[in-house]
């Protein structure tokens, strides 16, 4: 198959790998580095002709002709999940751990099918405030729990 | 030596030991067995509270958690397929198709077994041999490290077959490509940081491993959920573990292969650089290729040898690791690099004078090891029913929870919200390798030993006057490196071999 899964990948990485040798000649070097057998490009240098070899290898002589079949994937919930663990990322410090990380759990329990917020609540709350208490009483570990405007005294 | 196992079952048999022994392997299993949770998070975290222990009883307590940790760290391989560290990637290969029909007790039991016998067996050779291998291991010069370190690499690739074996190499030269990302170490300066200061410091391990083993195995199950007829058979797994024995045939199969493995592992572990993940993947390719045409076609399909393997070679290699660190103060894993930066917290320099200046903490941490892998079997064997009962918790709350841990794991190390940042785009491009059939373990290690591999061999050619020749001219060098090719050569030969076997039997049939 013309367009076989291998095939695909191989012409992904030799993108990276090209891109990889274009950027590994932004490293900077020395001027006395010039005539040394080993500097700071040489390794990334080294591995982009390996990987632009290989990745060769693989679009020519590709190891399998299966096709890629898409179906029953549902790449619009793994586009949430994405953007939710992002959004995490993002908020974990000014919202603090408890409520950031609650709302993750919840969000994401309700992405995959629970419904009843009860149900929400009762599971991601006690068990993000167990591990907050778990990390910081038990080993020792600060973690702001809520958004700093609450926590500051005077 | 006889005192100095009377030193250390003096300090390890103590009360208050035996307790962080087993405070240790619970703590570590648990942590272990939370995908996205490792053995370095997991030592990480237990620096706080065991920098306010005396030293012996910090490193027994760091010990336990390592081993507890290793073991955690199958359990969720074989239950759920997604391995807390990359030494337990092999052990998903046959465990979780095993749990998958219904063995999960049999798995999870003979990576118990694997595991004791592992670091037991290699426990006795770090006792008997340790002061020898170490002056074996400081004969080896950068240029053998850096053959070694060829060999593991393509060692690995080989074991993927014939026509995956490009794809796995192209796998190891990104892992490779991956870690020279940050400040070059000999020249201080900046490498594909796209001048972002968030990766001055190159990219963390535990970020690469969490977001293409756990991040995208969650992501997978949610790209791709399972039909009705996998659902129904994932609760019945859980509410029937299977038999947790081990038939007689079972163990006669298990012995030998525990016997190779663990002195595999622990030979390997041994070496500085090649630590627990290369010794898991080696076993596991040896025995393979040990098994003939017929068991080999087994491995990947729930194979009693391809779980023990594994599991016995980085128990072993855990193990052996410490000699290193020990009598060298060179860390032979990134779990002992950590607890190396442990030991000069406490202000002890691990390496020769260790035997002679701190004999209690040299031998309790070998005693400790013994006391440890007891412990981990008595605690683990009888609560496997009790950890199995993850598989029993609906996807619904389970994947969004391994997620969160995989996050959590990574962000508690470093503190900083980049990294979550970068999890995101590496479980991206994790997903859509994982959709094109390109396999993630190669590029692992291939990002563990590219910094090594760099350094020695940059140092090689340093002392060569920057001459190759090295490579040709020193015997043990130029012996790893041909095994190596050996390596590389060796699925096309046997290819051509079977083939050849093929039409020569096909005439004699025909004629017949």
């Amino acid at each position: 198959m013309l367009l076989s899964k291998d095939r695909i990948g191989g012409v992904l990485l030799l993108l990276f790998c090209l891109t990889y040798g274009y950027l590994s000649q932004d490293i900077r070097l020395l001027p006395f580095q010039a005539n040394v057998a080993f500097h700071a490009r040489t390794m990334p240098e080294v591995l982009a002709v390996l990987g632009i070899g290989l990745s060769l290898i693989v679009i020519v002589f590709p190891g399998s002709s299966e096709g890629l079949d898409m179906r029953g994937y549902d790449w619009p919930k793994v586009i949430v999940f994405l953007v939710l663990m992002s959004a995490y990322g993002l908020t974990i410090r000014p919202l603090g751990f408890i409520i950031s990380t609650s709302l993750f759990l919840m969000i994401g329990f309700r992405l995959l099918g629970e419904r009843k917020i009860p149900v929400l609540l009762m599971v991601a709350v006690p068990l993000v405030v167990a591990f907050w208490v778990l990390m910081t009483q038990g080993l020792d570990v600060f973690i702001e729990p809520l958004p700093s405007f609450l926590t500051k005294k005077g | 030596m006889l005192d100095g196992i009377l030193i250390g079952l003096s300090t390890a048999l103590t009360f208050q030991n035996l307790l962080f022994v087993m405070l240790g392997c619970l703590v570590g299993t648990f942590i272990g067995m939370l995908p996205g949770l490792g053995p370095m998070s997991a030592i990480a975290l237990m620096i706080p509270i065991a920098a306010s222990l005396e030293p012996s009883a910090g490193i027994i307590l760091m010990a336990a958690v390592y081993y507890g940790a290793i073991f955690g760290g199958s359990t969720s391989s074989i239950l759920i397929n997604a391995p807390g560290v990359a030494s337990t990637v092999a052990t998903s290969f046959d465990g979780y198709p095993m749990a998958k029909k219904g063995m999960a007790g049999k798995a999870l039991a003979i990576a118990a077994y694997s595991s004791f016998s592992g670091g037991v067996i290699a426990a006795l050779f770090l006792l008997i041999a340790a002061p020898f291998l170490a002056s074996v291991s400081l004969s080896f010069q950068s240029t053998d490290y850096f053959a070694l370190m060829v060999l593991g690499l393509v060692a690995v690739a080989a074991f993927a077959g014939k026509g995956d074996m490009a794809k796995a190499l192209l796998m190891t030269v990104v892992g490779l490509m991956l870690s020279t990302v940050g400040t070059d170490q000999t020249q201080g300066v900046p490498r594909f940081t796209l001048g972002m200061i968030d990766l001055i410091d190159g990219i963390s391990f535990l970020l690469l491993v969490m977001a293409t083993f756990a991040l995208s195995e969650a992501l997978m199950a949610v790209l791709k959920p399972k039909g009705d007829a996998d659902r129904l058979k994932e609760k019945e797994a859980s509410a029937n573990l299977g038999s947790m024995a081990v038939s007689k045939e079972e163990v006669k199969e298990m012995a030998p292969v525990i016997g190779r493995s663990s002195l595999l592992g622990f030979l390997i572990g041994v070496l500085p650089g090649a630590g627990a993940t290369i010794a898991s993947f080696l076993a596991y390719g040896t025995e393979q290729r040990l098994a003939g045409p017929k068991k080999g076609k087994e491995f990947g399909k729930g194979s009693v040898r391809g779980l023990s393997a594994p599991e016995t070679a980085n128990n072993a290699a855990a193990t052996g690791s410490f000699v290193p660190l020990l009598t060298l103060g060179i860390p032979g894993s990134g779990t002992t690099a950590i607890m190396l930066g442990a030991l000069i917290g406490y202000g002890i320099q691990p390496g020769p004078r260790l035997y002679i200046d701190q004999p209690d903490v040299f031998w309790s941490v070998i005693v400790s090891m013994w006391i440890g892998n007891i412990i981990l079997l008595i605690l683990n064997l009888p609560l496997i029913p009790y950890i199995a009962r993850i598989l029993a918790i609906p996807s619904r709350f389970l994947l969004p929870l391994i997620l969160f841990f995989s996050l959590i794991g990574v962000y508690f190390v470093s503190f900083n919200t980049f990294d979550i940042q970068l999890m995101v785009v590496f479980a991206i491009a994790a997903i859509i390798l994982r959709i094109l059939d390109f396999p993630m373990a190669p590029m692992i290690l291939g990002f563990i030993l590219g910094g090594m591999m760099e350094e020695n061999l940059r140092r090689a050619l340093l002392i060569n006057n920057d001459s190759w020749s090295f490579l040709w001219e020193r015997p043990l060098t130029l012996s790893i490196l041909v095994i190596a090719g050996l390596c590389l050569i060796a699925p096309f030969v046997s290819a051509r071999i079977a083939a050849w076997r093929q039409a020569k039997s096909e005439p004699e049939l025909e004629g017949d």
